[in-house]
Parts: C-alpha cells; sequence; structure tokens
C-alpha cells in the first residue's frame, strides 16, 4: 500500500469550507442538532484514501472531523463515546472488526479537543466481552492508550422512546454510557453485510443495545426488522457521528466470514446515513436500495450524491464494487449504470 | 482458593461488573460458588436476594429493574436447589412453573438457515428464536427438578445436539447460513456440553466439540469462558489436570477487580467434581446401571 494521504494525495478542503463546517458543527453540538438537521437538508462527507494503520490516522481523522464540521471548542469538557465493531471477533479475521489503531488515534483526537472519551460496545455475538477484546485486540491497545472501556451488554440501561418510529418498538434501552454521552461515534468496519447489504455506521449501533436485555443475537431486533430497527436506534441514540474504517475491509458473506479488501479508506461525517450512503457507492451497491438507508429519518442526512458536499477525495475516483453473495437481495442491490459514477 | 470465597462472600449479591448494580446470574452463581465453598450464610444471602428478585409469576428477571427477560429464571432455581430445596420449596415451584410456560419462538425451516428451527427449546428474550445458552439452563433446571423426561427437556437435549457444529463446537446457535458454517465459540459449547453431560450422546459432534474446548483452553481466553469450560469437561469426567494452575492465574489477572461474576465462575470451576449431581457423567452412567 502507498504513503499515508498527508503525503500522497492532501486532502481537499479550504480554510472557507473549514469556517462554514466549523459555524454547523458548533450549530449542532450545542443544542440543536436536530432542528439543525432538519434545516439543512444537506450532509457532508470526507473521504481519505491511501490510509494505513500504521499511517498517520490522528491526523486524518482530526482533518476529516473538522473538513465536516465540528468545531473544536464544541468538545471541550464533553463526554465522547466511541463505538466500534466488535460483533464477533478471531483474531485470524481481522477484516471483521474495527482495527485498534482507528480507535486509538480516534481517541486522541477528542482528548486533545479537551473531551472525556471512553470506548463502549455490546458485541452481537459474543457473551464473554472479554474474548472480543482479546481476540480483537481492542483490550490491549486500550490498555495502553489508557482508554476505559465500557462493556455496553451488561450496564444499567436506561430506557428512551423510539424517535424513528419505523418498527413496532415503543422504546430502547440504552446503556448508561450511552443515553449520558454528548456525543456517541460509530466506527464501524466497512463490510457487505449477507442480509442487508451494507453495514457501515447506521448498522453498526446494533452494538449500542445491551445484550442483557435483548440476548445474543439481539433477537428482538430482528423479530421487528433490521432495517426498521437500524433507522430506529440511530434515531434515538443521542447525537451521533461516524468515522468508518475502510482500510482493510470485507466483501463476499459479510459481515463475519466474508473475505478481506483493502481499500486505504476513511470516511468522516456528521450524519451517518450520507456517509453509509457514500461508503455503498464506493462498493458499487445503491444506497436508495438498501432499506434501513431508505428509511433513515430526514435528520440522519442524504442519501442522495447531489445533497451531498463531499470532502477530501471524490468517492467517484475510489469505486471498488464489493463482492457479495450470489443471492437475489443481494445483487439486487448494485448500482444499475456503469457511468461516470462508476469509474 | 480460599482467598477467592473471602472476597467473594463480600461481594454478593453483586453484578457483572466490580461496583455494578447486583443482577440475577452473578449472583446466582455467587450463591451457587459460596455454597459449594462451605460460605453457607453468604450463600443464603444471595439466595434471599433471588427471592426478592423473583416476579409472582415465577420470573427471575436479568436485571435489577425487574424488566424482563427472565432466562436467569433457570439459574435462581439452581442455586435455591442446591443451597436448601425445602427453604426455597415455593419459590422453586413457581420457577420452573414458568420455565415450562417460557417457550423460545420456533419459526418455519428455511434453506437458508442450517439448524431445524421447528425446535423450541428457550430463548434470550419473550417472543424471539431459541438459542444455546438460556435452552442449556433451562434443561439443566429442569433436570435438576428430576424433569428429565419431560417433553420440554428432551426437546431441549435434541435443540442443543443439532446446534452443535459439524466440525465440533457451537456459537450462540446458529450452524449454517446460506450455505456457509459458522464459527465456533467457547462459552456457548462449554455451557451446552455442561447441559448435556448428564444426557449423553451418540452424536460425534458431541465428542468434536469436547475436542475443542480441550483445544481452545490453550488459547488465550477470556475468564468467563475458561471457567465454563473447566466445569464441562470436570462434568464429562476430563478436567484438565492443569485446570487449578488455569484458575489461579486467571484470578491473578483479575487483580483487585472485584469481579462478582467472575469470581463465581472461577470458584465454580475450581471443584474438582461435576458441580450439579444431576448434572455429570457420572450421573448418566449411574441411572443407566454401568456406574
Amino acid at each position: 500500500m502507498s504513503e499515508s494521504s498527508e503525503h500522497a494525495s492532501p486532502h481537499k478542503f479550504d480554510r472557507r469550507t473549514l469556517l462554514t463546517a466549523g459555524i454547523a458543527g458548533a450549530a449542532a453540538l450545542a443544542g440543536g442538532p436536530a432542528l439543525y438537521h432538519w434545516a439543512n437538508p444537506r450532509g457532508q462527507v470526507f473521504v481519505a484514501r491511501n490510509q494505513r494503520y500504521d499511517g498517520s490516522l490522528v491526523q486524518t481523522i482530526q482533518d476529516g472531523i473538522l473538513a465536516t464540521g465540528m468545531q473544536p471548542k464544541a468538545l471541550f469538557g464533553k463526554r465522547v463515546l466511541l463505538k466500534p465493531n466488535l460483533v464477533e471477533p478471531q483474531r485470524d479475521r481481522p477484516q471483521m472488526t474495527t482495527h485498534p489503531a482507528m480507535i486509538v488515534a480516534a481517541a486522541e483526537v477528542f482528548r486533545r479537543w479537551g473531551a472525556s472519551v471512553s470506548v463502549g460496545e455490546a458485541p452481537g455475538h459474543v457473551r464473554d466481552t472479554e474474548v472480543a477484546l482479546i481476540e480483537s485486540g481492542v483490550g490491549e491497545a486500550l490498555l495502553d492508550g489508557g482508554v476505559d472501556f465500557a462493556d455496553l451488554n451488561y450496564q444499567q440501561s436506561a430506557w428512551r422512546p423510539n424517535r424513528g418510529r419505523r418498527s413496532k418498538l415503543r422504546g430502547f434501552w440504552l446503556p448508561e454510557s450511552v443515553a449520558e454521552a454528548d456525543l456517541v461515534v460509530s466506527m464501524p468496519k466497512m463490510k457487505t453485510h449477507h442480509w442487508v447489504g451494507v453495514t457501515c455506521s447506521m448498522k453498526n449501533f446494533y452494538g449500542v443495545l445491551p445484550g442483557i436485555k435483548y440476548g445474543w443475537p439481539k433477537n428482538v431486533l430482528h423479530h421487528n426488522g433490521i432495517p426498521e430497527t437500524v433507522a430506529d436506534i440511530n434515531a434515538s441514540v443521542p447525537k451521533s457521528m461516524a468515522i468508518v474504517d475502510g482500510i482493510e475491509c470485507m466483501e463476499g458473506d459479510g459481515p463475519i466470514l466474508g473475505t478481506a479488501k483493502q481499500m486505504g479508506l476513511v470516511l468522516i461525517g456528521p450524519r451517518l446515513a450520507s456517509v453509509d450512503a457514500t461508503a455503498a457507492r464506493i462498493m458499487g451497491l445503491d444506497p436508495q436500495k438498501i432499506t434501513y438507508l431508505q428509511l433513515a429519518t430526514r435528520n440522519m442526512g442524504p442519501l442522495d450524491d447531489s445533497m451531498i458536499d463531499q470532502r477530501g477525495e471524490n468517492w467517484q475516483e475510489l469505486v471498488s464494487p464489493f463482492q457479495v453473495l450470489d443471492k437475489p437481495h443481494l445483487q439486487r442491490l448494485r448500482i444499475d449504470r456503469v457511468g461516470p459514477e462508476v469509474s | 482458593m480460599n482467598s477467592i470465597a473471602a472476597k467473594l462472600e463480600k461481594l454478593v449479591p453483586g453484578g457483572y461488573m466490580p461496583g455494578s448494580a447486583p443482577m440475577t446470574e452473578p449472583t446466582a452463581w455467587g450463591a451457587l460458588a459460596l455454597h459449594t465453598a462451605g460460605r453457607q450464610q453468604a450463600a443464603a444471602q444471595a439466595a434471599a436476594w433471588l427471592c426478592d428478585a423473583q416476579h409472582y409469576n415465577g420470573m427471575v428477571p436479568a436485571t435489577a429493574d425487574g424488566d424482563a427477560p427472565g432466562w436467569t429464571t433457570s439459574l435462581a432455581t439452581l442455586a435455591w436447589r442446591e443451597i436448601n430445596a425445602e427453604l426455597y420449596s415455593e419459590q422453586l415451584d413457581r420457577g420452573i412453573h414458568w420455565l415450562l410456560e417460557s417457550k423460545g419462538k420456533p419459526n418455519p425451516q428455511s434453506e437458508h438457515v442450517g439448524h431445524d428451527t421447528t425446535l423450541v427449546g428457550w430463548s434470550w428474550a419473550a417472543n424471539t428464536h431459541s438459542w444455546l445458552e438460556p435452552t442449556a439452563f433451562a434443561t439443566m433446571a429442569l433436570v435438576a427438578a428430576g424433569e428429565n423426561q419431560h417433553p420440554r427437556t428432551r426437546e431441549a437435549v435434541r435443540l442443543m445436539v443439532d446446534r452443535l457444529l459439524p466440525g465440533g463446537g457451537a456459537n450462540y446457535g446458529n450452524t449454517r447460513i446460506l450455505d456457509q458454517t459458522l464459527l465456533p465459540h467457547l462459552q456457548p459449547s462449554s455451557i451446552v456440553m455442561w447441559a448435556l453431560a448428564a444426557q449423553g450422546s451418540d452424536d460425534p459432534r458431541v465428542e468434536r466439540t469436547l475436542e475443542y474446548i480441550e483445544h481452545e483452553l490453550h488459547r488465550p481466553t477470556g475468564c468467563a469462558s475458561m471457567a465454563y469450560a473447566i466445569i464441562a469437561l470436570t462434568a464429562w469426567n476430563r478436567r484438565p489436570a492443569d485446570a487449578d494452575k488455569r484458575i489461579l492465574d486467571a484470578y491473578n489477572r483479575l487483580g483487585t477487580q472485584d469481579n462478582c461474576y467472575k469470581l463465581s465462575l472461577l470458584l465454580l470451576a475450581s471443584n474438582e467434581q461435576p458441580l450439579f449431581a444431576a448434572q455429570s457423567l457420572a450421573a448418566r452412567a449411574t441411572s443407566a446401571g454401568i456406574a
């Protein structure tokens, strides 16, 4: 893989972009994110290429956050919860889970800005969370980095109403680390998913719900519809943003058994549906056909590319179609036409 | 192991993490562990907490807020029966009644799913599909209650064997999805084999699962997974020779963490004899007249 983008491909944003984005971010975090997003229909997504786990991820993440609208001052003294994807870690399948280097780098960025940072996860298939931390390497990395870990599967929970209302669930039990966070950062791995096509920042929020209430797997959600509950959870968690590990990705039979696909990307954005829509396009899949993205509320960001302000790299130059299983419900998700959008 | 017991004595009723509020599973394992260690007063205190947590319908919910799910009812009944079945007879009756009323949600058989989705078993939460750990715990509770021949128990045994992976081991309870065989995990594999020790099976996946557990014990793993593995192998008369060393190493790794859940499991795993008389291979051999 080539050197990191700080050297090979400078991020493409200027002072005016940063200023505009900074004002927007300050307004969003200051207390009216839902109102702000409702009034502002556009999304912002930053994409960095040529990224490596041993590269300058701190700089990349910092640049991306600034470029998409967050102002460091707004984070001072805030509680930031990083939510990686540790669904079912296996040490010989690192493409399944968020890389520890991404998590530690993100923690460093938010700490520099004065935030109180912790990492939290409720692994969906592994009841022994300690195993998930060992197999993924995240436990050791957090220990080295002095970052606290919150086991969301077993924390005390608070009831919050379902603000999405796409499913029949009236509300959700949210672990205290989630319910009390000022900002929850979805840090998924960019992967295919054998039921819903793509799993990225929105689907990753299945892992904020506690297994002690929802089970292993979180079958309560499955029985109420995966797309519907993905949209509902995203509508119901506190303010969120996404930092996507798109460096070593997974294609084929994701989210567990797929094969590794090297992409070298980091995607960042304040509105998760727009981030996932961009990720899907890069994967050669049509976000408009992915049901949970269709169900995402307006606050989560637009899917239409013309409504998304792209920062950093142009996603069109990064498209590399991901293999999906040869099943009708997945093949139909492919982008129909190959034209200017898909190089 | 006295130091584990002494530490645990101060932590029950307790939670999954240091300083967290008491919950049913850690408290039930804590009660059992202290009972086996001869610390009856602390065991009784934990058992009383479980009584207070029990709903009128018999369910003992997993969380202290009283909201479902109730898969932990099995664990409470195991604790009460071992500590003093006579004293807790009313709670036991209601608990077993709730378990027999509680059912996993069967699904129509699908070409995309490898296991037999029509078997009922027990689920983590109401109105959802059955999975391995709650089914294993409920089976153990029913066997301990003398209900080994109950149709629900027999079906649960079929379910657990059906959910074992072809090469041995089990995950949370899926075997094959969209033509791909899934990955095994140590904790559910061990809990299922603990429950099956009293049942036995000629299915070759059972032996493969025991071998998988023995193999996995040589890799770094979590405290709970390791404890369940040792408990399961002990129930099958295959206790690892270095079990005590592994337990002490895990205890030392916990350091100053006052973790009720993990300490309870470590103390249970320190028992060199199978934990419940009715749950062991020896019990099966005795009942078959071949001891």
